[in-house]
């Protein structure tokens, strides 16, 4: 009875008055570790908020596209029935500038005058003949993108008030083009051109669908070779392979492949698939495998942890009925499993998604300007169409590269939704 | 001591001390039976270095309801995975000794793990169903071994197996359900339905009432009573009353040794040792 007379705390004073005296200085500190919290997150978001801003403000422009009415006539001497591809469109195109403006005469001033259009002008009279060939020979009225200049004026991205030698637009240009303007003649329309043409060198021409195509591609050559390689090594190596230095060594480098800089896949793509195998550069294949070397470790890593959180419980009761190591991976362990693994698929394919360095070392950073139809087309990828177009001199690139930047982080977050999704699923289901 | 001795467990004689002193760790008692089911020969267990268990002699009878009894990590449980081979799947756990099953050490090289558990089954401490519909739960095994082979089959021993389980009344509309979604003791006897749905010859049971309140104890004790007519079951307990009341037999297991073991009334109320004794009153040193 002695024992419950003893106080286990020195000092006099009951427990209660103690804590109470020290309640304030406890509750102080977890406020302050609250607001820090909140400020951590606050500074995220806003800097995340920033970005986006900065992205769609300088990108949102692109989705937008200026274009020039024309009345052409198809001349009959410049259009031959029999052969429409061989026909000077841009010549008919030029006719069409130049009867608007009949006092336009001297070589240069026609070639500024020619310039108000883009080139790809051409390329459209010719699709527009080739569906309506009863209007050869007739004055026909055509919207024709705008050349990229006049399209950053309209856009309010060139300042009239900058002196014409540093304008990319002369004064000449500036008063054809607000001339066509009080005509009626110019007008935005929707940027289809961007999503469904390749690159190009005009910025009016360019669009990101080459580059999405090639993404495309190269993330379900990704897809098909690490889901199973990684899943079948993750569950190799957390379930049947014997714990020894072996299988230690093999762990450790899996955790050091995942921290290798992705340039170094890269060269070793170049080293291996195309100076030794010979395959062809700036294919979706190649740039598949060197992603899958990339992502196999993380698929590992996350699938092994995945298979070790699976209860052991449920591996007992699995080996206590009677059923062998590949049943009760088979049968208990995987389903339990598949939800993070998947996840974590999902979660290399978005890094893959976005890597640019390994993709420059075997020749995906090439200008190619056909849409890929293959995985042996040569071929751009999201992230890289943006490095190339970031690098190119021109106003206009620049909202596309932000366009760029958004339809990358569109699938980006698509992907990872994907994630959670098929993450719900299996859960439900269990 | 002799006080102690009557303000002690009730069922004890009082005025007769026990035979074998503290100090003395080898096994005392009935530990051989006619034509065991099992027959274990000196076997011991090893985690890496650790001692878990040591020389342990014991055979458990045919059709007997056998209760391991014994203070925390005093290597009943150890011992009762021995049975199944269930320490295989721990890491750095060595076994060695002999355990007969038919004349066959299942310790042997050759001896098939698979099959061994089809005859052996299992009862965890924790209800682990599959996360899986309690039919499947129940088919699981049988699919798995081939015992069934086709729906009707299937059916007909789900059934069977629920209700030889207590369990057949409460679940038969929702067989689809999740085991996962019943309750703790009915999750327990979807344990014993799944384990007997395979038609082993024994059963080990690992403290299967420890995380049950006492209604649904109750139900698995009535149902381990009725087992007993066509299994030969070993149950690890904490409760003693639990082993007085189900068992035939009771053996004592304390630091690593089987120090008594003996019928069960023989063990409550005259223990021949020392440690038993002190065990079974609550007096511990």
């Amino acid at each position: 009875m002695n024992n419950l007379n003893k106080r286990a705390v020195p000092g006099n004073g009951r427990t209660i008055d103690i804590v109470k005296k020290g309640l304030n200085k406890r509750y102080r500190k977890e406020r302050r570790f609250r607001v820090f919290g909140w400020a951590a997150v606050m500074i995220s978001l806003g800097f995340l908020f920033l970005l986006f801003i900065s992205i769609i403000s300088n990108g949102y422009t692109a989705f937008q596209q200026t274009m020039v009415r024309l009345d052409v006539y198809l001349d009959t001497d410049v259009i031959d029935k029999d052969d429409l591809a061989g026909a000077d469109y841009a010549k008919l195109i030029h006719e069409a500038l130049l009867s608007v403006y009949p006092d336009v005469t001297k070589y240069n001033e026609k070639r500024k005058l020619y310039e108000l259009v883009s080139t790809g002008a051409a390329y459209r009279l010719r699709d527009f003949v080739a569906k309506n060939r009863h209007a050869i020979g007739t004055t026909i009225q055509i919207w024709v993108p705008a050349d990229d200049d006049v399209d950053m004026l309209i856009k309010g991205h060139i300042d009239r008030k900058t002196p014409q030698s540093r304008r990319r637009i002369n004064d000449r240009q500036l008063a054809w083009v607000d001339h066509l303007i009080s005509r009626g003649q110019v007008k935005k329309v929707f940027n289809m051109t961007f999503f469904t043409s390749g690159d190009s060198r005009e910025p009016e021409l360019a669009g990101i669908w080459g580059a999405v195509c090639g993404s495309f591609y190269t993330l379900i050559v990704t897809l098909v070779l690490s889901f199973p390689i990684g899943g079948a090594a993750a569950v190799y190596l957390e379930e049947f392979a014997p714990k020894n230095r072996w299988t230690d060594i093999i762990e450790v480098n899996i955790n050091n492949l995942a921290a290798v800089p992705s340039i170094v896949y890269g060269l070793l793509g170049l080293a291996v698939f195309l100076n030794f195998f010979g395959l062809p550069r700036s294919v979706p294949l190649v740039g598949g495998l060197v992603l899958t070397l990339m992502t196999l470790p993380t698929i590992i890593i996350v699938g092994r942890s995945a298979l070790k959180a699976v209860s052991p419980s449920i591996r007992e009761a699995g080996l206590s009925i009677g059923a062998s190591k590949v049943q009760l991976v088979a049968h208990h362990v995987l389903p339990q499993a598949l939800p993070g693994m998947l996840t974590g698929t999902i979660i290399g394919m978005a890094q893959a998604l976005g890597e640019t360095a390994p993709l420059l070392m075997i020749g995906m950073v090439a200008f190619i300007v056909d849409i890929p139809a293959g995985f042996t087309d040569p071929s751009t990828v999201l992230p890289v169409q943006i490095y190339l177009w970031a690098d190119s001199p021109e106003r206009a690139f620049l909202e596309k590269t932000s366009a760029a930047i958004m339809v990358l982080l569109l699938f980006l977050m698509i992907m990872n939704a994907t994630a959670v999704f098929l993450r719900r699923i299996f859960e439900k289901r269990q | 001591m002799n006080q102690e001795q009557t303000t002690g467990h009730p069922h004890i004689r009082p005025g007769r001390s026990p035979l074998v002193e503290r100090t003395e760790r080898a096994t005392v008692g009935q530990t051989t039976v006619e034509d065991p089911r099992i027959s274990c020969k000196n076997v011991a267990v090893y985690y890496d270095a650790k001692k878990a268990i040591s020389n342990i002699n014991l055979d458990i009878g045919r059709n007997e309801v056998i209760a391991m009894i014994g203070p925390s990590g005093c290597g009943k449980s150890t011992f009762l995975r021995c049975l199944n081979r269930m320490n295989d799947t721990i890491e750095g756990c060595t076994v060695s000794g002999q355990i007969f099953m038919d004349g066959k050490n299942i310790y042997d090289s050759d001896v098939d793990v698979v099959p061994l558990r089809a005859q052996v089954g299992m009862v965890f401490q924790k209800p682990n169903p599959f996360p899986k519909s309690i039919y499947d739960n129940i088919a699981y095994g049988a699919r798995i071994h081939g015992l069934v082979q086709n729906r009707d089959e299937t059916d007909e021993l789900v059934v069977g197996s629920l209700k030889r389980a207590g369990l057949w009344g409460e679940v038969k509309d929702r067989l689809k359900m999740s085991g996962t979604s019943l309750s703790g003791g009915q999750q327990q006897r979807l344990c014993i339905a799944r384990a007997i749905a395979v038609n082993p010859e024994v059963i080990l049971m690992d403290e299967p009432c420890s995380s049950l309140d006492p209604i649904a104890t109750a139900i698995i004790e009535e149902l381990i009573d009725e087992l007993k007519q066509d299994y030969t079951i070993v149950i690890v307990t904490h409760s003693m009353q639990q082993a007085s009341r189900i068992s035939h037999r009771t053996a004592y297991f304390y630091q690593g040794d089987l120090v008594e073991v003996g019928s069960t009334d023989q063990v409550f109320l005259n223990p021949l040792h020392q440690l038993t004794e002190d065990y079974i009153t609550g007096r511990f040193e």
